[in-house]
């Protein structure tokens, strides 16, 4: 008889709804409908007080099919505390099933709302026989959890434009080096060494010493440019012409890293260390065999351009880079790590052939990077930040002659950076204003007032101005006053308590409810910013901790690693927020890269609706990782709440 | 003719399910609150309206027990009618001859649907259509009829609307408006692709639901409240 065959029984709907939503949805049908066996639909009119807290014994798990709830806390002064606002395909009640207890907090319905309820032991069973699904609900800020995030950004959001395999983040250096070693004494001459290398088709030669150890390494561009372009003796010995000492690199390092370090170092071979020697020479061309849309190639480009002019269209060509790594599943400080050393090679292009135009300076100086660009977090949204620096003199002459050479220079630097893509800083903090284009000496100057009268000002002046860093020129007048500086600030505990307490004047919004952003006071908003409501949060705080603790570094990412080294932060603490902010600056760069693309000018902006589910639970578990480190601001500097 | 069938009807035995079903409907207590009583949500496939004519071809059923709807506990059968497989509501329910052909007959799944019912009370949208071709299959296949009281959402939400807007409040088109789909969209509920009677019956029960508990606030309570319900409305259906 098939008229009563199950199978033909319309849709299950408990199991299609948890088929369709997290943390439910990879398991197996069969798991699933362990859950959804006894599974029970009720319903709650608004205003329904579904869970007192403290009161309601809790036996089933529920999962909300329409309709929204919100979370509160009774605190001990009566006061409402909201925790949460969670609509369809959300969840209650799974803490007090895990943890055997009544419910922990109020849950009302704010909507007519229909829900699944599912028996407490087969939901039990579930999390015991699944991990994704019971860290799903116990709330950390997990690697694993973030690495599906990203994954799913990047397949809905970013389409690969190239086919083929791309190894940049997950081929070791070890295995796709191919440069066999070959080694000779750093007495051989030029012509030995030449005829080794032709015999053995490779095209660099390690040198050792006297005792046999390497002390340096010469390239077939060490012939062609130092002896042959320059008529050099054949006899010569090669330990005149080599690059000593050898740079290397880990075995274990990844493809990227390598890259990283030869476009900074503007090298194009790296000695492969392992087990503590030298193995093998990774070239730059066997990582481009492995690599097509190669930013190595934008990094050629631009040391090669001869014109001004010729570096703009290359420095519109970043994004295009970029987009590259984010198919590669690059993290995000990988990208703006590549974003800012490509922005190095245009500035560093850029100033040179400015001073081939203006003549040297009259003075030693250095141009400065602020901001986003001194912590090297520059994303395609970048604004210029920066100022100059120079020597101090006593001759009048000379000082008015400096700032004559510096004033032109400077305004005729940002209008070509503008004309790169870097848009004009709207606050003016830019070389070409004469306040921030200023001897060392009065750099100091600034900085002692800053830290020693604090007021509102200097304290938004900090945000900017103390992540300096070196772009271009005379790196010790930097370095002096960033020593000065980090000795400075952290003496300053009036300036410090004042800065911790600009970092707790706003709080990190609650929640995600429908296409809305929730913040604490129950405001909805239809547009998340970032920047402002996510990322500057986790900044500001490693930049405090840094001045407090001394650590000159400016990337966030490096600070949060160093504070975790010297123990000044708690390691949980420390990690999620490094998970925390990667995933959020992640967010920004697919967002700014999506704009880019439809040719939009990038913004920070994002609308809830476009977030997945599984992007939405990330966000808020980012935003508790953030209550948790204003939490401990609050501990550090003896605040107390509000 | 009517003697012969009031013959025929005295002769046949009533059905132990149909006198269990009586037996329990006989002192029944409805004065409890609505909480705590059994139902079923069910609904009908019909070949047309008329009761002479027309036959069921599918039934569609879920329990509420605690007010809550127990998704897994539904009944699903189609039913091969006597004659006609062809028949302008074909294209309707969507079920085609070929399904039909092989489904098992009344006389096999009626019991097996009172059995399923047990001792619930009934729940439907326009239930009295449903009833009747019930009855009549009753009455010819089992000796009698069926016995448990019943509420009809569309009755519910006329009484919900009269009691939420006042007396005075006329619905726009009575017959358009208080269609199982119009009633869900109007309430925005969950919705279901519609013409399927298992479907159709969980679609129902997610109304009788939100009428239900929507009409606490009018002081319903007890099941006897809500068979009062729209009384007045009675005529028309």
């Amino acid at each position: 008889m098939a008229n009563n065959d199950l199978s033909a029984i319309p849709a299950d709907v408990a199991l299609d709804f948890l088929a369709e939503i997290l943390p439910f949805k990879d398991l197996d049908r069969s798991e699933l409908l362990k859950l959804s066996r006894n599974g029970t639909i009720d319903f709650f009119p608004e205003g329904t007080l579904i869970f007192r807290q403290g009161e309601t014994e809790v036996e089933h798990f529920y999962v909300i099919q329409q309709g929204g709830v919100k979370t509160y806390r009774i605190e001990d002064n009566d006061e409402i505390s909201l925790k949460d606002y969670r609509g369809k395909g959300e969840y209650f009640g799974a803490l007090p099933i895990i943890q055997g207890t009544r419910a922990n907090l109020n849950v009302e319905a704010v909507e007519d709302t229909f829900c699944f309820l599912f028996d407490k032991q087969p939901f039990l069973d579930l999390l015991a026989s699944n991990p994704t699904v019971s860290q799903y609900y116990l709330r950390t800020m997990s690697a694993k959890m973030a690495g599906m995030v990203y994954s799913q950004a990047r397949q809905k959001k970013i389409m690969p434009r190239t086919e083929g395999t791309l190894y940049l983040f997950t081929a070791q250096v070890g295995e796709i080096a191919k440069g066999e070693l070959f080694q000779a004494p750093c007495t051989t001459s030029v012509r030995e060494a030449a005829a080794i290398m032709s015999e053995k088709m490779v095209g660099s030669l390690l040198l050792t010493d006297n005792t046999g150890e390497i002390v340096g390494i010469v390239t077939d561009k060490d012939i062609r440019g130092k002896v042959v372009a320059r008529g050099l003796d054949f006899n010569t010995q090669v330990e005149e012409i080599m690059s000593s000492p050898v740079q290397t690199i880990s075995g274990q390092a990844i493809c990227f890293d390598a890259l990283l370090k030869m476009i900074k170092n503007r090298i194009h071979h790296l000695a492969i260390e392992q087990n503590g020697r030298i193995a093998k020479i990774i070239t730059t061309h066997d990582i481009m065999v492995t690599q097509g849309t190669s930013p190595l190639y934008l990094f050629r480009e631009i040391l090669a351009q001869r014109s001004i002019e010729g570096l703009y269209p290359l420095a519109r060509k970043i994004p295009h880079v970029v987009r590259a790594l984010i198919e590669e599943g690059a993290k995000a400080n990988n990208i703006t790590r590549m974003i800012a050393v490509l922005n190095d090679h245009v500035l560093e292009r850029l100033i040179s052939l400015q001073i081939e135009k203006f003549g040297d300076a009259p003075l030693p100086w250095a141009w400065m990077l602020m901001g986003s660009e001194g912590r090297r977090e520059q994303t395609f949204k970048t604004d210029q930040d920066n100022a100059i620096i120079y020597a101090d003199t006593d001759d009048p002459a000379l000082q008015t002659e400096a700032e004559r050479y510096f004033r032109t220079f400077a305004e005729s630097t940002i209008d070509h950076l503008v004309k790169c893509g870097y848009p004009l800083c709207p606050g003016e903090i830019m070389a070409s204003n004469p306040k921030w284009c200023r001897p060392l000496s009065v750099w100091q100057g600034y900085f002692r007032k800053w830290c020693r009268t604090p007021t509102p000002e200097s304290v938004l002046n900090s945000l900017i101005f103390f992540d300096f860093k070196g772009g271009y020129g005379d790196g010790e007048l930097v370095d002096r006053l960033r020593a000065e500086t980090a000795a400075t600030a952290r003496k300053s505990d009036l300036f410090l308590l004042w800065m911790a307490k600009s970092t707790l004047a706003s709080r990190p919004p609650l929640t995600f409810f429908r296409n809305f952003i929730v913040e604490k006071d129950g405001e909805h908003k239809n547009t998340f910013d970032l920047k402002t409501r996510g990322l500057v949060f986790i900044v500001d705080f490693a930049r405090l901790m840094s001045l407090k603790h001394g650590v000159t570094e400016t990337n966030t990412l490096a600070r949060l690693n160093l504070l975790r080294e010297s123990q000044y932060l708690p390691e949980t603490l420390c990690t999620e927020i490094i998970e925390a902010y990667e995933f959020l600056m992640h967010l920004r760069l697919i967002h700014q890269l999506q704009m880019l693309e439809a040719e939009e000018a990038p913004d920070n902006y994002l609308n809830p609706k476009d977030l997945t589910d599984l992007e939405r639970q990330t966000l808020k578990e980012a935003f508790l990782v953030i209550g948790r480190l204003q939490d401990f601001t609050r501990k550090e500097f003896h605040l107390t709440d509000q | 003719m009517k003697l012969l069938k009031l013959f025929k009807k005295d002769r046949r035995e009533l059905h132990p399910l149909l006198a269990r079903n009586r037996q329990a409907f006989l002192n029944f207590e409805k004065d409890l609150p609505l909480h705590d009583y059994d139902m079923v949500v069910l609904d009908t496939e019909l070949t047309g309206l008329n009761v002479k004519k027309d036959e069921i071809v599918a039934i569609g059923a879920v329990k509420i027990r605690n007010l809550r709807i127990q998704c897994a506990e539904t009944f699903y059968a189609l039913v091969r009618p006597d004659e006609q497989l062809h028949t302008p509501s074909t294209l309707l329910h969507r079920i085609t001859p070929n399904e039909l052909q092989a489904a098992g007959k009344l006389r096999e799944i009626l019991p097996a649907f009172l059995e399923f019912c047990g001792e619930a009370i009934q729940i439907g949208h326009y239930l009295r259509l449903d009833l009747e071709f019930l009855n009549a299959a009753a009455r010819d296949l089992l000796g009698g009829t069926l016995s448990p009281p019943y509420l009809d959402t569309m009755r519910l939400a006329m009484a919900y609307n009269e009691a939420k807007h006042g007396h005075y409040y006329e619905h726009s088109n009575i017959h358009g408006a208080y269609t199982l789909d119009a009633l869900s969209k109007e309430f925005g509920l969950p919705s279901f692709p519609a013409h399927n009677a298992l479907n159709d019956s969980l679609q129902t029960a997610y109304l009788f639901l939100y009428l239900v508990k929507k009409m606490k606030d009018y002081g319903f309570r007890t099941l006897d409240d809500y068979l009062k319900a729209g009384r007045k409305w009675k005529i028309i259906l």
